[in-house]
């Protein structure tokens, strides 16, 4: 079951990739040429006023903020907020993580457009990306190069560093299943759970957003975070990917058809 | 104290004393919450104001903790004084920017914050709906961060918007009025 | 160097948190109408505060006063760092969010000052306040007895101040 929109009512954050196709100038897809859009119109498509001095989204660099750096304590608050609010609106662990998931799916999806994007053009001039043909496809199609997205340039983009570990199931009965393992989730770095609370994992956000990515990629998927403290790492998590039936079958053809 | 001397101890504080990360996972965690709000209430975009403002002041009432922790200052003299500390230290260690402080009213009890840069808004396009860029306050959640963390230092302020780039104006302005000094509270009498 | 009790007090001058590690020397037990407290009994972990169990009460309005005299006499700006008695040695801590530390030690403890600036900045800031799933105020003392907080007191008073 491709997964149906879960988002309706998205922003439209640049990159969203529900509308990858409305032509604006920045639409990072590197396999799209992009010439045809003239790339200093400011108008978007709409009726939006703009500023005058055009501090848009469209007259902006992407990469303006690549490199720029925030406050992790900010990142805390606003994350502790998310968290709040979500425990207002549920009733149980359950609930509450099922919903941290779900506001961390919309991430994922646009932060994939942004990866594709950074993957593309990071080195060299970035103006060359536009020529289709010498960079070569950088989506996807296996299971594995989608895995190694995640724990490198996802997880470097979010955190400045790889997760710490990429395995896949050892039991024969579920092949479908892949572990990505944080030592110390950020997102979790300032969290005591209760211990009536303590099968509780905000990193339930960052499954989203993993599962967001996975979606965003065609890989149907179902993400979870569980906790697997050590003596070393308290705060150590588990992210479990369970890729869909489709995927699998799909894996399967790929995999006869040589593709890798 | 000066501005400029709030603005080197800003400076000083964020390159030595600040843990970071990527901006733009502050920015796109911010957007999914208010992306999340606009949903839950239904584009009610006055609704998603107040609920922003309502975040905020629980994030303001924390955070000036940590500033507190972080920058080690006292009490501020003045209103004045708070204004530069509040644009140059505070909003340079948690966002990483410094907006202007102008516009003040004679009685020193008003002042404007213009953002030239507003991380929260990096990657935003408010929704064309004919009614966002009029009624939403994409920010807004930097005004009730404010009056939380005033509020605990004893000061009861007021702040909104009154521009914002994202809906066609030039400049992101935000006014912040001192309504009144708290008194510390006493503890409840007993017998 | 014996650490005898901690406190905090928030802003609507509630004790929010309190912990004792040893007794007090009987003599001051002795004297107090409180000798039989059990809870004055060698390191308990951290209670919020029970009804009844009026000895914060006392702590906080004595630092209360100390501090409103103080400001009266040395300016707004003034407070007072510690006093000490025959027994005990009393030390005051106050952010200007009106968060109040108060340490009781004995009396050739030097300044706990820092000590307690240290326990507001890297431990109460860093696991109380920024925990997402403590509350933002505590009444009862709620939120701030969360186990990485009282750990992390439990180790900075027993490691560092001992």
């Amino acid at each position: 079951m491709a997964a149906p929109p879960r988002h309706v009512s998205m922003l439209s954050i640049s990159n969203s990739n529900s509308n990858s196709n409305a032509g604006t100038p920045q639409s990072t897809s590197s396999e799209k040429p992009q010439t045809p859009q003239p790339p200093s119109t400011p108008q978007p498509t709409s009726g939006l006023r703009v500023p005058s001095n055009r501090k848009t989204i469209y007259d902006r660099h992407l990469n303006r903020s690549r490199n720029a750096e925030s406050s992790r304590a900010s990142f805390a608050y606003l994350f502790a907020e998310m968290v709040a609010y979500a425990q207002r609106r549920v009733k149980g662990i359950q609930d509450l993580e099922k919903k941290l998931n779900e506001q961390g799916y919309p991430l994922g999806l646009r932060l994939l457009d942004l990866l594709f994007y950074r993957s593309t053009s990071t080195s060299s001039s970035a103006l060359s990306s536009s020529s289709t043909s010498s960079s070569p496809p950088n989506r996807p199609l296996r299971i594995l190069p989608l895995l190694h997205l995640i724990h490198g340039p996802l997880w470097r983009l979010l955190f400045q560093r790889s997760a710490d570990a990429l395995e896949h199931s050892v039991s024969p009965d579920t092949p479908n299943e892949y572990m990505i393992t944080d030592n110390d989730p950020l997102v979790n770095t300032y969290i005591s759970v209760p211990r009536e609370l303590n099968m509780l994992n905000c990193a339930a956000f960052i499954a989203g957003v993993i599962e967001g990515v996975c979606d965003g990629c065609g890989f149907e998927a179902k993400v979870s975070a569980h906790n697997q403290p050590t003596e070393m790492w308290p705060s150590r998590t588990v992210f479990l990917l369970r890729f869909g039936d489709s995927v699998m079958e799909r894996e399967k053809v790929l995999e006869r058809a040589g593709v890798k | 104290m000066s501005a400029t001397k709030a603005s080197r101890i800003g400076e000083e504080i964020w390159k030595t004393r600040i843990d970071k990360v990527n901006a733009e996972l502050v920015t796109l965690t911010y957007g999914t919450i208010v992306a999340q709000l606009c949903q839950d209430y239904n584009s009610d975009y006055q609704e998603v104001n107040k609920q922003l403002e309502k975040m905020g002041h629980n994030i303001g009432m924390r955070l000036i903790e940590d500033f507190l922790a972080k920058s080690g200052v006292g009490r501020c003299a003045n209103f004045r004084e708070t204004a530069d500390m509040i644009a140059k230290v505070g909003f340079k260690i948690f966002l990483n920017v410094a907006p202007t402080v102008t516009n003040w009213t004679s009685d020193n009890n008003q002042f404007s914050l213009i953002f030239d840069e507003n991380p929260l808004a990096d990657f935003v396009e408010l929704p064309d709906d004919g009614r966002a860029q009029d009624e939403l306050w994409f920010s807004n959640i930097l005004c009730g961060v404010l009056r939380g963390a005033l509020e605990m230092v004893q000061m009861q302020i007021e702040a909104h918007f009154v521009s914002d780039v994202l809906r066609g104006d030039d400049t992101t302005e935000m006014r912040v009025s001192l309504v009144r000094y708290i008194e510390d509270e006493m503890p409840p009498e007993e017998e | 160097m014996p650490v005898y009790s901690f406190y905090i007090f928030d802003r609507h001058a509630e004790c929010i948190y309190k912990r004792r590690w040893l007794p007090r020397p009987t003599s001051i037990a002795g004297k107090s109408s409180r000798a039989t407290d059990p809870q004055a009994g060698p390191t308990g972990l951290g209670q919020t505060v029970k009804a009844g169990d009026d000895d914060a009460k006392l702590v906080f309005g004595t630092v209360f006063s100390l501090r409103n005299m103080v400001r009266k006499l040395g300016g707004e700006e003034d407070n007072f760092v510690s006093y000490s008695t025959s027994q005990y040695k009393l030390h005051y801590y106050e952010t200007p969010t009106n968060i109040k530390f108060v340490m009781l030690t004995d009396l050739k403890s030097p300044s706990m000052r820092i000590a307690l600036q240290q326990i507001y900045i890297n431990l109460f800031v860093e696991y109380v306040v920024k925990n997402p799933l403590s509350p933002i105020e505590h009444p009862g003392g709620v939120g701030v007895n969360n186990e990485l907080f009282e750990e992390s007191l439990e180790q900075f008073v027993t490691r560092v101040l001992a």
